[in-house]
Parts: structure tokens; C-alpha cells; sequence
């Protein structure tokens, strides 16, 4: 009888090698063919080609966007070695370092987060899914931001010092691959925690504590731009010892590490350049492996939902939520349930709060300087990048439906009555955050003018139903299902992300043109009744639109149920 | 009795039903009526055209040319009296993941316009009925696959249809639960309702359906009472053998099973 072992084994590529193995390149290889030949399928569509377009777009804006920063951070690290300002280095490595971090969270929404565990049936090894997981970030567009900085900051300086240009690659080296794995490393960790119950509560909790925090700082530091120079002498001598503290204490951390192995070799002081980066090959084994940790459980196949625990067996009598038997009730009822149960829905929604949060402080005339005056429009553009958040979801109000969808065509409900209940719920959702932003930016600015308050106010009144109308249209001709659960697991059609960028750019645009003329004629209770007008033709446009939805969506209905209604 | 029902518009009645997708034709001018009060089985090999009719005959999905007649009214998919008098089990269930069992049937309920008082005691009827009832708390997302069909079931019949649609509804349903619905789907057909069933599994249709049609590369190539069927295919058999009784599977290879190739070659590396 043959030995069919022999056979079966024959043609495979031989296991081990580890993360440069053969078979971890045959798979790298094979995955990113495959990924290659999805896109060249996707031009057989109009909507597929219109996807590699905007995505085309995207990268290109994030790569300009990228080379401006890098010939910002080249220019900077030029003008400290021809200064000779070492000392100043590790400023620009912390600012490299925040850009790099707070990309995923600010643009958490517009961003596909791949997710890999399609590849757990195939024969792969932990340290190959470990390798695709950093080749797949590598597509990043914080990875190609902070690539391009630290690009930058290698030009500027081996202009200036070519013989520090070893030195520098090695520490820039080291400095990238230490961002690309704490990105992904925060983003794993956060989705875990995320999807947990427990863990969310002593999210919320940080965050409250953070947002108090910070409202402790506040009239601190307007009392101190208020106060003159004998109450910035009073804060500087209390602050000093904690700045000097802080000083000696970035040295040891990442960026510092990456800036002092620079500074140090400039300053011929080799042993002391290797002893930075060798601290900074213990932060990177330890981020490593921390990554590995939450990579290994994903590895493993662990699947985290919002399973309460199975000891409780008690039953409760569930109530209504909403009063109301219709469907326009049974809609907001779904939705609100939907959205408290969907982590990355309120992450979208909350990552913009976040942000106008934490620099909200920057509107103020020279930058965060505490005696800066207001930035005059400081009030509408918070509002308005806070609602960026939610525009994700109005604009593809179909996506959280998944096989739902077919229920919205099998009902005996007009989808306009489906439209309008998810747009009431939606508008409110927009209300609510558009509020809390404004208080956010009050609480970090200060009161605004009573006609600021309210121009703003008017232009709200105008930006939600032009959402709504266009997000009713994107939502029906491009929809993209939103994964509930997991962060990392997004679909984000790239056109469709794209197009709502556009047209909420077109918002701000037109709310930036009418702030515009009211401030150059001093008269800003102009922008009142313009955008009061306007508010009155974007609501009979999405009337029409919500009239127009039943043919829109019964023509689409193939489409619709193909894409929402399909497996995660 | 049967004179009346004659008399009564047919459940369901499709004329010259085509549906094209691009240059194939997925279901190419089928026509057949089902009675009311009939449990009907629609059969077909993968990619007969079962799910595709099953679709357009819910409104899920437009028919290219021919029309659909669903208790005597013509069917589209603005046609919401109509869609109130049907229930649906589609291909993927139609489940909201992320709402328990409860606020599913009761957004179900809502949808189909039944009062607040109703959707509460029948959602619990049903919740108790397809023992549900003990997993309240727990997500749609986290039942595991007969759970889903179960409350998919459910949420099909809540707003008490006359006409039942049904796609592959015993799939990964345990053995106990099957012979509950089947008992359910039964006395629903008794109470003189209407089921239109298709499934893979064909000593179900045998046991349960009184009508069978069966749809091959998107032709009808079928239709009528299992008898009918069993003498029609009798017929073509050779002496004794057209004699036996047989079985729905011996029925359906004879019908569509006569054309299939033989693999082209063995595959000799596989153990």
C-alpha cells in the first residue's frame, strides 16, 4: 500500500522559521495577493471603482497632510542641529509621538480597521499572525503620518550632521516600531475593554475624572492670565519643581529616549546613545508583548460580546422603553437599545468629544497661551468637529440593521416611516452632542457672545437637516454594515466616508462663509436669519427626500439586503 | 368543505415569474398556485432558484418580468396590506443582534402594527412556547443557531399570518424543538393557514407538505400533490419497480437528479 503521508504533505510550504519562515512569507504574500485581487474584482462595479477612488483620495489627502507635518518636523529638527539645541529635541519627539497616538482616536470613524481572524483556519502560526497584524498596520494612515514626520526628522538632521545619520536612523527606528505597536497595543485594549461591561464603567470613570481634572486646570490658569506677571511669577514658582520633575522623567520614556540617544551622540557621548536605545529595546519588548498578549487571545479565537454573565438567572420583567405601539416608536426603542449596546457607536460618537475635550484650549489666540483671547469662532468649530462623530452614523443609518434589514422590506411599514424614526432619533442624538460640545467648549473657553451662542445655534438648526437629507440619500445608494461589537472590525466604505467628509465640509464651508460676513461686517446677528433661511430650504429638501425614500430603497432592495445582510 | 376553498382566491398564484441577473437567469418562467390551507414544499437542488423565488414572492427582491398574486391581490413590495397578512422566515432570519429575544419580538409586533397589549402577552406566549423564555436577558447575537431559528420563527408568526414563508427553517434546530414546530406548523395549517416550506431536507416534505414543486436550473420542472408525483415518476419506471411505493428522494433524483455529471476524476490525494 503507498504512503499517502508523503502525498498529502507534498506542495506545502515547510512549517517553523518563525515571523521570516517561509511559510509566514508564503502567507503574508498570499494574503496581500489576495487583497489585491478583491480590489481588481472591485472594478467590476461602478461603486467598486468609486471605492478605489475615494480611497486613492483619502491617501493622497492623508499623505499631503503627512508631508507637510514631515517638512514641518524636518524643518524644526534642521533649525536644532544647526543651533546646536539638543536639549529642545525630545519636544518635537513628544509631538511626533501625540500626532501618531491621537490619529486612530480622532479619525476612529473614518478608518477600516482590518480584522484577521478570517485567517485562523488556515494553518497559520502565532508569530505569522502576529507578522500580518504589523504588515496590515503598516497601511495605516498614522503609520504613513508619523512615517513621513520621522522621515522629516532624519532630513533635518543628517543635513545639518551627516555623521549622526546612524545614530538617528536607529533611534527613529526604534521610535516608529515602538508607535506602530502602542497604537495598535491601545487600540486591541481598548476594543477588550471595551466590550466588557465592567471594564467600560472604569472607562466612563477615568474619563469623568480626566474631564474634572482638567476643569480643575481651567480657572487656574484663567487666574493666572488674569493676574498679570506677579501671578504668572506666584504659578511658575509652584509649577517649576514639578516641571523640572517631569523633565528628568520624559528622558526615560520613549520619545525622550529616541531624543536623548540623538542628543547624546551629537554630543559624542556614544556609550550614553546606547544606552538610550537599549532602554528603548526594553519598552519595545514590553509593548511587544503586551500586544502579544491581547494578539495571542485573538489567536486563541476569544470573542468578547456584551453577554451578560451566565449566573444571572433571574427574570425581570422587561418594560417598553418608549411609550407609543407604532412603529415610529418601535424604531427609537431599537435604535436607543442598539446604540447603548454598541461600544464602537458610542466610541465614534464620544472620540470627538474627547478631542474638543482635551484641546478645545488651542481656538484660543496664540495657542494654548492661557491670556490668548477667544478665538471668535472657537464655539461653532467645536460643535461642529464634535459632530463629526455622529455623522458616521446618520450617514449610513442602515448599517447597524445587519440581517435586519430584510425585516424593513417584509413589514408592512413604508420605509419612509422607518427613515423618519431613525432621523427623529438621530436628531436628537446630533442635538444632544452638538449641546455637550458647546458646553465643553464653554467650560474650556470661557462664555461666548450672546449672539454667537445663538448664530451658532442657527447654524445647528440648518446642519441637521442637510445631514439628515444627505445622510438619508448615502445611506440607501452606499450603505456599509457597521460591526456592533468590535472597534477593529469595521467596514468603512471609503467613498461613502469620503463623500460625508465633503459634505460636511460643504456645512462647515457655508457656516464658515456666513460667520465670515457677519464678523468682516461687525455685525454678527446676520448670521442669524441667514442661516434660518437656509435651515428652512435643507428641511423641505429632506422632506422630500424622507417622501422619495419607499422608490429610493424599493429600487436598491437587492443591493440593500446584499450588503447589510451579510456575515461579519 | 374542499368546494369552498376552490371557490376561495388562491394563497398564492405566480405568473411566468423571471428573475435575471445579468446573463443568468436564476428563475425562468415559473408559474404555480398553492391553495389556502396548503403546506406546500418548494424543492431544488443548490442553486435551483429556491431562495430567489422565495424572495420576490416576500418582496424581498423585484421580479424581472411575470406577477405574483398573494391571496388574491397582486403582490409588490409596496403592497403593505398584503405584506401584514404574511410572516417570514428569509435566508438569514432577519435578527436585530443586538436586542434580547423580548424586545426583538416586541419590535416585531410594533412593525407589524399590533397593539402594545397584544405584543406583550404574545411575545411571552411565543417566548414560552419556543423555550425562549429562559434566556430573557441574553443578546440575539449570543443564541447560538437553533435559538435564532426559533425566535426567527417566532417573530414570523407573531402578527398570526395567513400565508407562512418559510426558508430552510429546521437548519441546525435540534430534534425536540423540530417536532414542536412541526406540531405548531400543522395546527396552523388545520386553523387554515397557508405554509410554503423549502428545505434540503426532504423526509420533512414528506412527512409535512401535501403539494411539492421542484425547481431545477431555475425551471419548474414539477408541481403537484406527492401522489401525483410518486405515480407520474412510477410510470417511467420498468416493471416491478413501478410498483413500490417511493420515496421523495428516489422522486426528486429521478426528476433532477437524472442530468447531474459524474466528477470528471477521483481525487486520489485525498485520504
Amino acid at each position: 500500500m503507498a504512503d499517502l503521508s508523503a502525498l498529502n504533505s507534498a506542495g506545502t510550504e515547510p512549517a517553523g522559521g518563525g515571523l521570516l519562515g517561509a511559510r509566514t512569507r508564503a502567507q503574508c504574500a498570499s494574503l496581500l495577493r489576495m487583497r489585491w485581487q478583491m480590489q481588481s474584482h472591485a472594478f467590476r462595479t461602478t461603486q467598486g471603482a468609486m471605492e478605489f477612488g475615494a480611497r486613492l483620495v483619502s491617501y493622497l489627502v492623508y499623505g499631503a497632510m503627512g508631508l507637510g507635518l514631515g517638512v514641518g518636523a524636518g524643518a524644526v529638527a534642521y533649525q536644532l542641529a544647526a543651533g546646536n539645541m539638543w536639549q529642545f529635541l525630545p519636544i518635537e519627539f513628544w509631538v511626533v509621538f501625540f500626532i501618531w497616538q491621537m490619529i486612530p482616536v480622532a479619525l476612529a470613524a473614518f478608518q477600516e480597521q482590518f480584522d484577521l481572524s478570517f485567517v485562523l483556519r488556515f494553518p497559520v502560526s502565532f508569530s505569522a499572525f502576529y507578522a500580518l497584524y504589523l504588515v496590515f498596520s503598516l497601511s495605516d494612515i498614522s503609520t504613513i503620518v508619523g512615517g513621513l514626520c520621522s522621515l522629516g526628522i532624519l532630513t533635518g538632521i543628517a543635513i545639518v550632521r551627516p555623521d549622526l545619520a546612524l545614530w538617528v536612523v536607529a533611534a527613529l527606528v526604534a521610535f516608529g516600531l515602538f508607535n506602530l505597536l502602542l497604537v495598535r497595543l491601545i487600540l486591541a485594549w481598548v476594543d477588550r475593554w471595551l466590550a466588557q461591561r465592567r471594564t467600560r464603567e472604569i472607562a466612563s470613570v477615568v474619563f469623568l475624572l480626566l474631564l474634572l481634572s482638567l476643569q480643575l486646570f481651567n480657572p487656574a490658569l484663567y487666574e493666572h492670565g488674569r493676574g498679570g506677571p506677579r501671578r504668572m511669577y506666584w504659578v511658575m514658582h509652584h509649577v517649576q519643581p514639578y516641571a523640572e520633575t517631569l523633565i528628568t522623567a520624559q528622558q526615560w520614556l520613549p520619545p525622550g529616549l529616541a531624543a536623548r540617544a540623538i542628543g547624546t551622540a551629537a554630543k559624542d557621548q556614544p556609550v550614553k546613545a546606547l544606552e538610550s536605545l537599549s532602554v528603548f529595546g526594553l519598552y519595545l519588548l514590553a509593548v511587544g508583548g503586551l500586544l502579544g498578549v491581547r494578539i495571542r487571545a485573538d489567536y486563541r479565537g476569544e470573542e468578547l460580546s456584551e453577554a451578560p454573565s451566565r449566573k444571572e438567572k433571574t427574570v425581570e420583567k422587561q418594560g417598553w422603553l418608549l411609550n407609543g405601539s407604532g412603529p415610529i416608536a418601535a424604531v427609537l426603542e431599537k435604535e436607543l437599545r442598539t446604540i447603548l449596546r454598541s461600544m464602537p457607536l458610542l466610541y465614534a460618537i464620544g472620540a470627538p468629544l474627547f478631542m474638543v475635550l482635551i484641546f478645545g484650549s488651542m481656538l484660543r489666540n496664540g495657542g494654548s497661551t492661557p491670556s490668548g483671547h477667544i478665538f471668535v469662532l472657537a464655539l461653532p468649530m467645536c460643535v461642529g468637529y464634535a459632530l463629526l462623530g455622529s455623522s458616521q452614523l446618520v450617514y449610513n443609518n442602515l448599517g447597524t440593521e445587519g440581517y435586519g434589514i430584510q425585516l424593513l422590506f417584509l413589514s408592512p411599514t413604508p420605509v419612509r416611516r422607518v427613515m423618519l424614526a431613525k432621523n427623529l432619533f438621530h436628531g436628537v442624538l446630533f442635538l444632544l452632542v452638538a449641546v455637550f460640545a458647546g458646553v465643553l467648549a464653554i467650560l474650556r473657553l470661557g462664555w461666548p457672545d450672546g449672539t454667537m451662542l445663538l448664530a451658532t445655534a442657527a447654524w445647528i438648526l440648518f446642519a441637521l437637516p442637510a445631514n439628515l437629507a444627505v445622510g438619508n440619500v448615502l445611506s440607501i445608494i452606499m450603505p456599509h454594515r457597521t460591526n456592533l461589537s468590535r472597534l477593529k472590525k469595521q467596514r468603512v466604505s471609503a467613498s461613502s466616508a469620503l463623500l460625508s467628509l465633503f459634505v460636511q465640509l460643504i456645512l462647515l464651508g457655508v457656516g464658515g462663509t456666513v460667520f465670515g460676513i457677519a464678523i468682516y461686517l461687525h455685525k454678527m446677528w446676520i448670521a442669524v436669519p441667514v442661516f434660518t433661511v437656509l435651515a428652512f430650504g435643507a428641511i423641505v429638501v429632506w422632506m422630500r427626500i424622507l417622501h422619495n425614500s419607499d422608490a429610493m430603497a424599493n429600487s436598491r432592495r437587492d443591493k440593500l439586503i446584499s450588503v447589510l445582510a451579510r456575515a461579519e | 368543505m374542499l368546494f369552498l376553498l376552490k371557490m376561495q382566491n388562491a394563497a398564492i398564484q405566480t405568473h411566468s415569474l423571471t428573475r435575471r441577473f445579468g446573463e443568468l437567469t436564476a428563475v425562468d418562467d415559473v408559474s404555480f398556485t398553492v391553495a389556502p390551507g396548503q403546506f406546500f414544499g418548494f424543492l431544488g437542488p443548490n442553486g435551483a432558484g429556491k431562495s430567489t423565488t422565495i424572495k420576490m414572492l416576500t418582496g424581498l427582491l423585484e421580479p424581472t418580468s411575470g406577477s405574483i398574486e398573494i391571496l388574491g391581490q397582486t403582490f409588490r413590495a409596496s403592497s403593505l396590506e398584503v405584506k401584514r397578512q404574511i410572516g417570514v422566515v428569509p435566508e438569514g432570519m432577519a435578527l436585530l443582534g443586538r436586542l434580547t429575544a423580548a424586545e426583538y419580538l416586541r419590535f416585531v409586533g410594533r412593525m407589524y402594527g399590533l397593539d402594545r397589549e397584544t405584543v406583550n402577552r404574545r411575545t411571552e406566549e411565543l417566548l414560552e412556547f419556543m423555550q425562549l423564555a429562559n434566556e430573557r436577558k441574553k443578546l440575539v447575537t449570543d443564541f447560538s443557531h437553533g435559538m435564532q431559528k426559533k425566535l426567527a420563527l417566532a417573530a414570523a408568526v407573531i402578527h398570526g399570518p395567513k400565508i407562512l414563508f418559510l426558508d430552510e427553517p429546521f437548519e441546525g434546530v435540534d430534534a425536540i424543538a423540530a417536532g414542536m414546530l412541526k406540531a405548531m406548523l400543522q395546527g396552523m395549517i388545520q386553523r387554515g393557514a397557508t405554509v410554503f416550506l423549502t428545505t434540503h431536507v426532504l423526509e420533512i416534505v414528506e412527512r409535512l407538505c401535501s403539494h411539492v414543486a421542484i425547481i431545477s436550473k431555475g425551471r419548474l420542472v414539477a408541481n403537484g400533490s406527492l401522489e401525483d408525483l410518486r405515480a407520474g415518476v412510477a410510470s417511467t419506471l420498468p416493471g416491478e419497480e413501478s410498483s413500490r411505493k417511493l420515496t421523495l428522494e428516489e422522486i426528486f433524483l429521478s426528476i433532477v437528479g437524472a442530468g447531474a455529471e459524474e466528477p470528471a476524476q477521483e481525487l486520489s490525494w485525498l485520504t
